[in-house]
C-alpha cells in the first residue's frame, strides 16, 4: 500500500548533506589548488558538465512522466530529486564562488528550484492533505450561471476533441505530449478551453496560493534554468572569447566555426 | 457501465464520524490523510448539519484530467465507474487535489501521493460493502449501483441533491434532509391593495395604475418620467427601474400571457412548482386546505396580494441567526492541529502494509468503551490484531458501530500504554517514578495497606473503581475484595452519573432500567420520541441511529428538550431549549396539564399505579401549571401544553432521559416525575412506550461467604466520592488514609482544587490504569492494567439489557495485567485467597462460577454466550434454555423473579408514586415522596434549592435509599428563594452565565479516547460553546481562547460560537486533562463543586453553575 520512496527524513538528510558539502567545500576553497577556483579548469569544467548532465535527468523525468516511456514515473521522480540535488551541488562547485557573473543567475534559479521542491515535499504536502473537505461550500451553494457557461465550454471541447483525438472521451482526456507535438495548435486551443473550465470551477482559487502555484513556478523556473544552462553551454563553447571577457580562454571550446 | 456509488442520506447522518474511522482503519490512513470526512456545519436556525464527503466518482473526473502523468495515475474503471489512484504511478504533484472542486481528493503527506475513495475493492471482492457503509450507525450510507440508488430515492419520495454544478457528472447520490430550515422569501410581495408606489408617483394622471378588475398594479411607461419616487416608496423593494430607458418597471403578472390563458412566465417555468398563479382567494383556500401556514407580510398595511406559504420547518426555540455562510466548529484545522501527531505516537494502524495485514480470521466480541456496548469482530492476521469492525451477524446492531469501537485498535496498539509497575520517587503530583517488579509492588502495597488498617481501621481504605475497569472488576472482583477487607468506602462513577435515576427506578418500578428493547416491534414502534437531557446521538450513537431510522420509516415525531441544540436536537422535529436544572418543573407542568385535562390513561393509572391520585392532588394544590413552569424552564406555557398533549395522545411515546436530568441535585425527583408522566400516559410496560434512562443495570453483585465478610464498623462516609474529601483531609467523620483508584479521579471528580489537596494528604495512593494521567502523578504506585480483549470481560451495562461477552484474545502490553489478576494477587497477600481464588484470574471461569449466581443471570453462561455468533444474551435469563424476553412488564406478564401475577418488581407489584413506606424514607431525609419542585442553588433566576444540613465531615444519618452498604447521608431542606440566595450573591459578583458540562461528540468517551490519535484528530481541543449574541458582547470570535470562571475555579477553552445554545448559557465538555499527549487542557471539573449533591442519591450537580466568561490572553 505504501510504496517506498524518498521519505521526508531522507530528503531532509539529502539536503542537509548537500548544504554541508557545499559549506565545507567553500570553507576549504582557499586552501585548494588554483584549478578549484577557476570554473573553466579541467576539474571544474568536468564538474560543471557532470552537474549539467545530472540536472538534465529532471528533464528526462518530465518526458518520462508525460510520454509513459522509460518506466515508473515514481522512480523518475526520485531520480530527479537525487540528481537535481547532486547536480546543484556540482553546479555550485563549478561556479567556484564567482557570483558576480551572469551564470550565477543559474545558481539562483537552482536554489529557487531546490527550495520550492523541498517546501512542497516537507510542508506543502501537509497543506495538500488538509485540502480534503476544504471546499465544502461548493457542495452547498451552486453559482447560478455556472452550468450554462460550462455547457458552452464542454460543447466546444467536444468539437475540438473530435479533431484532436477522435478516439478519446472528453471526460477523461487531457492532451499528452504526443498531442502537443502532433497537433500543437489544436492542443493549445484545447488546453485553453480546459483552463477556462478550470477557472470556472474555481478549484485552484480555493486553495492557498502557495499550494496552487508552487508547481507552476517550479516548472517555469526549471524551463528558465534549462534555457539558461543551454545558453551558458553555448556561450562558453561557441563564444568563448565573449565569455572570457578579454582574458585567457582556458577551457575547452570551439573557436573555428 | 453500471456505475457503482455511495448514497448518503443527509437526514440519517448525525455526524458521528464512524465512517471516517472505518475508512482510516481499512486503508491504514494516518493523521491528516483522508478518503472521506464528515464535516460539521452549523445552520442558521441553530441546528447542526453534517456533510459526509467522499469521492464523487465523476463521469468526467476533474482529478483524472488534471493528472500530468501519462498513462494517468488516476483511472476510471470502465466496468464499475470507480475512479482510483494508481499509487505506483503517482508522483505526488497534487494537481488532482487542487483540481477537484469537491475537495474529495486526499493526499498522503508522508508517502507523498494522492489517495482517494475507491469504494474498498478488497471488501467488494468479498461481497462486503465499503467500510464506511458497513459501520454507519445511522444507516446513512448505502452502497450499490447509482441507478438503484436513484430508483430507491424516487420510491421513497426523497429529494436528491443536485451537485452537478460543475458538469462533472458526480455519481455519489446525496439525499436531502427531509425537512427544510426556515428560509427568506424568494420574491418580494405585491401587488398591494394600497400601493405605496402608486401613491408616490408625482405624475398626473399617475404613471402607475391599479387595474380595478384584476387588482394588478402596472407601470404606464408612456407616462413615467423616471423620477424614481415609486422605487424609493416601495417598502418591499419590489419596484424595478430601467436604467437605460429611464423609467420604472415592475411585475404586471404578464398580461400578454394571461391573454393567452397562460400563467405568468415565472409560474410557468418554476421547476419546483413553487409559484402558482390565480385569484388570491383561491390561493388562500388552497393553503388552508393543505394546512400550510401563510406568511403575514402586511407589516406596512399596504395589503399585499401575493401569498407566501411558509416553508415546512423544524421548530426551534431560539431566534434564528441571519442567514450567512455555514458555520463550522471552531477547531484549528489541519495541518496545524495535525502537527501534534508528528513524532508523537500516531500509532497503528497508520502506515501498515495493507496487503500484508489482510486479516485471515475474525473473532466476535464487543467494544468495552461505552454504554452502547456494540458488538464487533476482531480481525487477526496470524496473532496480530489488525482490524476491528462491526459484527454484521448481530441481529440487532447488524454491524453498526461508532468510531470508538474502531479506535480500540489504538488501545491495543498504543505506545503510551502503561507497561510496568512503577513506584513514585518524586513529590506527589510531580510524576517521577521508577520501574519495579510486580512482586515488589504488590508486596509493598499489601504491607502499607496492613499498616493503614492497623492504625486507622479497615474503613480507612477507599476504593474508587471506574467503569474503565469493566463491570466484572467493579461489581465482582473489587466488591469481593472490599467485603473481605471490610471497608464500606467503595464506589464507582455512578454518583457522578447515574445514582439518581437508579434510585428513581428502584422506587418506582422496583428494578433499575427500562424493560424495553431496541427492536422494531418495541422501541421502534413508538410514534413519539421525547428526549429530555439525553443527547443520545452523541452518547449512544448506534442506538440513536436505530431509533432515528425507525422514526423516519414510521413517520414518528421526535422532540428534544435540552439547553443546547445537540446533534439529537438537530435531528428532532422540535427543540425546546430548557433552562438547565428545571426538568422537574417541566415534568410537573406536563403532568398538571395531562391530569387537569383528563388526558391520562385512566385504566393504567387505576390498575397499575399506586398513589397517583395523591400525586395529582399535590400537583394541583401546588399549582404546578404550565404558566408556573414557563418562567422557570424558559419554555413558553403553550409549548409545554402542546408537548403534554402530544405525549398524552401519541400512540406510543418513549421518553428518553439521561445525564442532563441525572446530574443535578434534584436527580431522583426529576427522574421520578418524568417516570410518572410516562406512567400516567400508559407508556410503561408496553411495546413502543417507555421511560428509558440509559442503562439497565446488569445485576452482577456476588457476595463473599458470610463467614468471610468483615462487616464495616462504620457506614460509608457518603455515597459520592466527592463526599470523601473531608475524611481524607481532616479525618472527619473518620479518616480515609489510603485510596486505590482504578480510574482518573483527577479529571472526573468535581471540585478539582480540593481533590488535589485531599490526595496530597493521603498516606497511600495506588493507581491502576491503562495510561498515565493526572491521577498517576499523585500516586505512590502505578499498576499497569489490561483492558477488553487483553483480559476477557463482560461489556458494559447498556440500554438494551444485552449481556455482551468479550473473550480474551491477546496478551496485554509489557507486564500489564488484567484488573482481576491484580485484585486476586493483592488479595492473596492479604489472606483472601480462599475467596479470590487463583482460578478466577480466568474471567470466563469467574463469570460462570461467581458472577451469574442469581435468578436474572443464571442462564447467561459462557456456553450460551458462545452459542451465538454475536456473543450476547438479553437478560433476565433464569436458565440456559430460557427464552429472551423482548419487553418486560407487559400486561398479563409476571416480572422476572416475582410471584406469579406480580407485574412489576415493586413491593406492591404496581408502579409506586406514593406509599407510606416511600414517604417514610423521604421523611428520614426531611423530604417528601411527592416530588416538590426545587432546582440548583446557582441559577440566573432565583428558585428553590436543596440545602444539605450536615457537612461531609459530619456523620449525618444512614440513608434509606442506598442498598447494601450502610451509607451516610445528610438531611436536607428545600430553601425558598428570597432574593438573597447563593445565586443572587454570585450574580452580584458578575457570574452572569449558565455553565453546562457534558459529553463531547461521539468519537470521545471520558479520558481514554484522548490517547487515541484519531479521536484527537477529529475533536482536538477543549471547547466552549457559546451563543453568537454572547460572543459578540464579549468580543470573542470563533476559535479564540476564552477563560471561564466559576466560584470554584477557572479554566480556558476554545470558543465555538454556535447559535444552538441558550443565549445565557455556555457548554464545556468533559474528558480533557492536563497530561494528555496530544491536546492537553485542564479538566472542566475545576469549575464544578463537589458539595452540590442530591440529598436522596448523593448525585452531584455537574450541569448547572453560574460562571463568567471572558476572552483569554492569546
Amino acid at each position: 500500500m505504501n510504496r517506498s520512496g524518498p521519505g521526508d527524513r531522507l530528503l531532509a538528510r539529502l539536503i542537509f548533506a548537500a548544504g554541508a558539502a557545499l559549506v565545507t567545500h567553500f570553507a576549504l576553497l582557499p586552501d585548494l589548488p588554483d584549478d578549484w577556483r577557476r570554473p573553466g579548469s579541467p576539474a571544474l569544467y568536468l564538474t560543471g558538465a557532470a552537474g549539467g548532465l545530472l540536472l538534465l535527468v529532471s528533464a528526462g523525468f518530465l518526458l518520462a512522466k508525460r510520454t509513459g516511456r522509460g518506466g515508473s514515473p515514481v522512480r523518475w521522480f526520485e531520480a530527479h530529486v537525487l540528481t537535481g540535488t547532486l547536480g546543484a551541488v556540482l553546479a555550485a562547485v563549478h561556479s567556484a564562488g564567482r557570483l558576480r557573473y551572469a551564470p550565477a543567475l543559474l545558481l539562483l534559479a537552482l536554489a529557487g528550484l531546490l527550495a520550492l521542491g523541498v517546501w512542497a515535499r516537507l510542508r506543502g504536502s501537509r497543506r495538500m492533505a488538509a485540502t480534503f473537505a476544504g471546499k465544502v461550500e461548493s457542495l452547498l451553494a451552486p453559482g447560478p450561471r455556472l452550468r450554462d457557461q460550462l455547457s458552452v465550454i464542454l460543447r466546444e471541447k467536444e468539437l475540438l476533441l473530435a479533431r484532436l483525438d477522435p478516439s478519446a472521451r472528453e471526460g477523461t482526456f487531457s492532451p499528452t505530449l504526443a498531442h502537443w507535438l502532433r497537433r500543437p495548435r489544436l492542443s493549445m486551443a484545447y488546453a485553453r478551453l480546459a483552463g477556462e473550465e478550470s477557472r470556472l470551477l474555481g478549484a485552484r482559487r480555493a486553495v492557498p496560493p502557495g499550494q496552487a502555484y508552487w508547481r507552476r513556478v517550479h516548472i517555469a523556473l526549471a524551463v528558465l534554468f534549462l534555457a539558461g544552462l543551454l545558453g551558458h553551454a553555448a556561450v562558453v563553447t561557441f563564444f568563448a572569447g565573449y565569455a572570457a571577457g578579454g582574458e585567457k580562454i582556458y577551457w575547452w571550446h570551439l573557436a573555428a566555426w | 457501465m453500471a456505475q457503482l456509488a455511495l448514497m448518503i442520506d443527509l437526514e440519517r447522518c448525525f455526524g458521528c464520524k464512524s465512517c471516517e474511522a472505518a475508512c482510516k482503519q481499512e486503508h491504514r490512513l494516518g493523521p491528516g490523510e483522508y478518503r472521506n470526512k464528515v464535516v460539521w456545519l452549523g445552520s442558521p436556525g441553530g441546528g447542526l448539519d453534517f456533510l459526509t464527503l467522499a469521492c464523487q466518482h465523476c463521469e468526467r473526473p476533474a482529478c483524472l484530467r488534471a493528472c500530468p502523468v501519462h498513462p494517468k495515475a488516476i483511472e476510471k474503471d470502465p466496468a464499475t465507474g470507480v475512479v482510483r489512484v494508481r499509487e505506483d504511478r503517482c508522483t505526488g504533484c497534487g494537481e488532482c487535489v487542487i483540481a477537484c472542486p469537491y475537495s474529495a481528493m486526499g493526499y498522503d503527506p508522508l508517502g507523498h501521493h494522492a489517495v482517494k475513495c475507491d469504494l474498498c475493492p478488497e471488501r467488494r471482492a468479498e461481497n462486503l460493502p465499503p467500510a464506511c457503509a458497513g459501520v454507519c450507525p445511522g444507516r446513512a450510507i448505502s452502497f450499490g449501483k447509482r441507478e438503484s440508488h436513484l430508483a430507491r430515492a424516487a420510491e421513497e419520495g426523497r429529494e436528491v441533491r443536485d451537485l452537478d454544478h460543475f458538469l462533472l457528472r458526480p455519481a455519489t447520490v446525496y439525499l436531502e434532509p427531509m425537512k427544510r430550515e426556515r428560509g427568506l422569501p424568494v420574491l418580494p410581495p405585491g401587488p398591494c391593495e394600497r400601493p405605496a408606489c402608486l401613491r408616490a408617483c408625482p405624475v398626473h394622471p399617475k404613471a402607475i395604475e391599479k387595474d380595478p378588475a384584476t387588482g394588478v398594479v402596472r407601470v404606464r411607461e408612456d407616462r413615467c418620467t423616471g423620477c424614481g419616487e415609486c422605487v424609493i416608496a416601495c417598502p418591499y423593494s419590489a419596484m424595478g427601474y430601467d436604467p437605460l430607458g429611464h423609467h420604472a418597471v415592475k411585475c404586471d403578472l404578464c398580461p400578454e400571457r394571461r391573454a393567452e390563458n397562460l400563467p405568468p412566465a415565472c409560474a410557468g417555468v418554476c421547476p419546483g412548482r413553487a409559484i402558482s398563479f390565480g385569484k388570491r382567494e383561491s390561493h388562500l383556500a388552497r393553503a388552508a386546505e393543505e394546512g400550510r401556514e401563510v406568511r403575514d407580510l402586511d407589516h406596512f398595511l399596504l395589503r399585499p396580494a401575493t401569498v407566501y406559504l411558509e416553508p415546512m420547518k423544524r421548530e426551534r426555540g431560539l431566534p434564528v441567526l441571519p442567514p450567512g455562510p455555514p458555520r463550522r466548529p471552531a477547531f484549528p484545522e489541519a495541518p496545524r492541529a495535525q502537527a501534534v501527531f508528528e513524532g508523537n505516537g500516531a500509532s497503528f494502524p497508520f502506515g501498515g502494509d495493507k496487503a500484508a495485514l489482510r486479516p485471515d480470521r475474525a473473532v466476535p466480541g464487543g467494544c468495552n468503551i461505552c454504554f452502547n456496548c456494540c458488538t464487533v469482530k476482531f480481525h487477526f492476521k496470524g496473532e496480530e490484531l489488525v482490524n476491528i469492525t462491526g459484527n454484521e451477524e448481530d441481529p440487532v446492531l447488524q454491524g453498526r458501530v461508532c468510531p470508538k469501537s474502531q479506535f480500540t485498535l489504538q488501545l491495543y496498539h498504543n505506545e503510551r500504554r502503561l507497561k510496568h509497575p512503577m513506584k513514585r520517587i518524586g513529590k506527589r503530583g510531580e510524576g517521577r517514578f521508577e520501574r519495579i517488579p510486580w512482586e515488589q509492588a504488590l508486596d509493598e502495597i499489601a504491607a502499607r495497606l496492613r499498616a493503614v488498617r492497623d492504625q486507622w481501621g479497615p474503613e480507612a481504605l477507599a476504593l474508587f473503581v471506574g467503569t474503565r475497569t469493566g463491570l466484572l472488576t467493579k461489581n465482582a472482583y473489587v466488591r469481593l475484595f472490599s467485603q473481605l477487607w471490610g471497608t464500606p468506602n467503595m464506589e464507582g462513577t455512578d454518583p457522578f452519573c447515574a445514582t439518581g435515576k437508579s434510585i428513581a427506578y428502584e422506587l418506582t418500578q422496583g428494578a433499575v432500567g427500562s424493560g424495553n428493547s431496541y427492536t422494531a416491534s418495541d422501541l421502534g414502534s413508538a410514534k413519539l420520541y421525547l428526549y429530555v437531557g439525553d443527547n443520545q446521538a452523541e452518547t449512544r450513537p448506534v442506538y440513536f441511529g436505530m431509533i432515528h431510522d425507525w422514526r423516519l420509516r414510521n413517520g414518528a415525531r421526535m422532540i428534544a428538550v435540552d439547553p443546547r441544540c445537540t446533534v439529537t436536537a438537530s435531528k428532532a422535529d422540535r427543540w425546546l431549549p430548557i433552562r438547565p436544572g428545571t426538568d422537574l418543573a417541566l415534568a410537573l407542568a406536563l403532568a398538571h396539564h395531562i391530569l387537569s385535562h383528563d388526558l391520562h390513561d385512566k385504566a393504567f393509572c387505576g390498575n397499575w399505579v399506586l398513589g397517583w391520585e395523591r400525586w395529582r392532588d399535590f400537583i394541583f394544590e401546588r399549582g404546578y401549571t404550565p404558566e408556573w413552569a414557563a418562567p422557570l424552564t424558559g419554555i413558553p406555557a403553550p409549548d409545554i401544553r402542546a408537548l403534554a398533549e402530544e405525549v398524552a395522545r401519541a400512540e406510543g411515546c418513549v421518553i428518553f432521559a439521561s445525564r442532563g436530568v441525572n446530574q443535578h441535585t434534584n436527580a431522583v425527583q426529576s427522574n421520578r416525575a418524568l417516570m410518572f408522566v410516562a406512567a400516567i400516559t400508559g407508556n410503561w410496560g408496553r411495546k413502543g412506550g417507555a421511560f428509558v434512562n440509559m442503562t439497565a443495570g446488569l445485576p452482577v453483585a456476588p457476595d463473599a461467604p458470610a463467614n468471610r465478610r468483615v462487616a464495616p464498623a462504620k457506614p460509608r462516609v457518603r455515597r459520592s466520592p466527592g463526599g470523601w474529601l473531608d475524611a481524607m483531609r481532616e479525618g472527619r467523620p473518620y479518616p480515609i488514609r489510603a485510596l486505590i483508584a482504578c480510574n482518573n479521579p483527577m479529571s472526573n471528580w468535581p471540585g478539582q482544587e480540593e481533590v488535589r489537596e485531599a490526595f496530597r494528604a493521603l498516606d497511600l495512593v495506588v493507581h491502576i490504569e491503562l495510561f498515565e494521567n493526572e491521577t498517576s502523578a499523585f500516586a505512590d504506585y502505578v499498576l499497569p492494567a489490561a483492558g477488553g480483549i487483553e483480559k476477557g470481560e463482560v461489556g458494559r451495562s447498556n440500554d438494551d439489557r444485552r449481556v455482551v461477552w468479550i473473550d480474551k484474545l491477546i496478551d496485554p502490553p509489557g507486564e500489564a495485567k488484567p484488573d482481576g489478576w491484580i485484585w486476586i494477587e493483592l488479595g492473596r497477600r492479604l489472606g483472601f485467597g480462599d475467596v479470590l481464588q487463583e482460578k478466577y484470574k480466568d474471567s470466563a471461569v469467574f463469570w460462570d462460577e461467581v458472577c451469574i449466581q442469581n435468578p436474572q443471570l443464571r442462564g447467561v453462561t459462557q456456553r450460551r454466550l458462545h452459542s451465538v455468533p454475536w456473543r450476547w444474551v438479553r437478560f433476565p435469563a433464569g436458565s440456559e434454555d430460557a427464552p429472551e424476553i423482548e419487553t418486560l412488564y407487559l400486561e398479563g406478564a409476571t416480572a422476572p423473579g416475582q410471584p406469579a401475577g406480580r407485574r412489576f418488581p415493586t413491593p406492591s407489584g404496581e408502579l409506586e408514586f406514593w406509599t407510606e413506606e416511600l414517604e417514610a424514607k423521604f421523611r428520614a431525609l426531611g423530604l417528601s415522596a411527592l416530588p416538590e419542585f426545587y432546582s440548583e442553588r446557582e441559577q440566573l433566576v432565583d428558585m428553590p434549592y436543596a440545602e444539605l444540613e450536615a457537612g461531609d465531615g459530619e456523620p449525618g444519618v444512614v440513608s434509606p435509599f442506598h442498598k447494601g452498604t450502610p451509607t451516610g447521608a445528610s438531611p436536607a431542606r428545600i430553601v425558598q428563594p428570597d432574593g438573597r440566595g447563593p445565586g443572587a450573591r454570585l450574580r452580584e459578583r458578575g457570574f452572569d452565565t449558565e455553565l453546562i458540562t457534558g459529553r463531547p461528540p461521539a468519537p470521545h468517551f471520558h479520558s481514554w479516547t484522548h490517547y487515541f490519535w484519531q479521536a484527537q484528530e477529529m475533536w482536538p481541543d477543549l471547547y466552549c460553546q457559546l451563543h453568537p449574541d454572547k460572543a459578540a458582547r464579549l468580543g470573542v470570535a470563533d476559535g479564540e481562547r476564552v477563560r471561564v470562571e466559576t466560584a470554584h475555579g477557572e479554566i480556558e477553552a476554545v470558543a465555538w460560537v454556535h447559535a444552538g445554545i441558550r443565549p445565557e448559557a455556555v457548554f464545556i465538555p468533559i474528558g480533557w486533562g492536563e497530561r494528555q499527549p496530544f491536546h492537553p487542557w485542564r479538566s472542566v471539573n475545576f469549575l464544578t463543586d463537589r458539595r452540590q449533591r442530591d440529598p436522596i442519591s448523593d448525585q452531584t450537580n455537574l450541569k448547572s453553575f453560574l460562571c463568567r466568561v471572558r476572552k483569554a490572553a492569546s
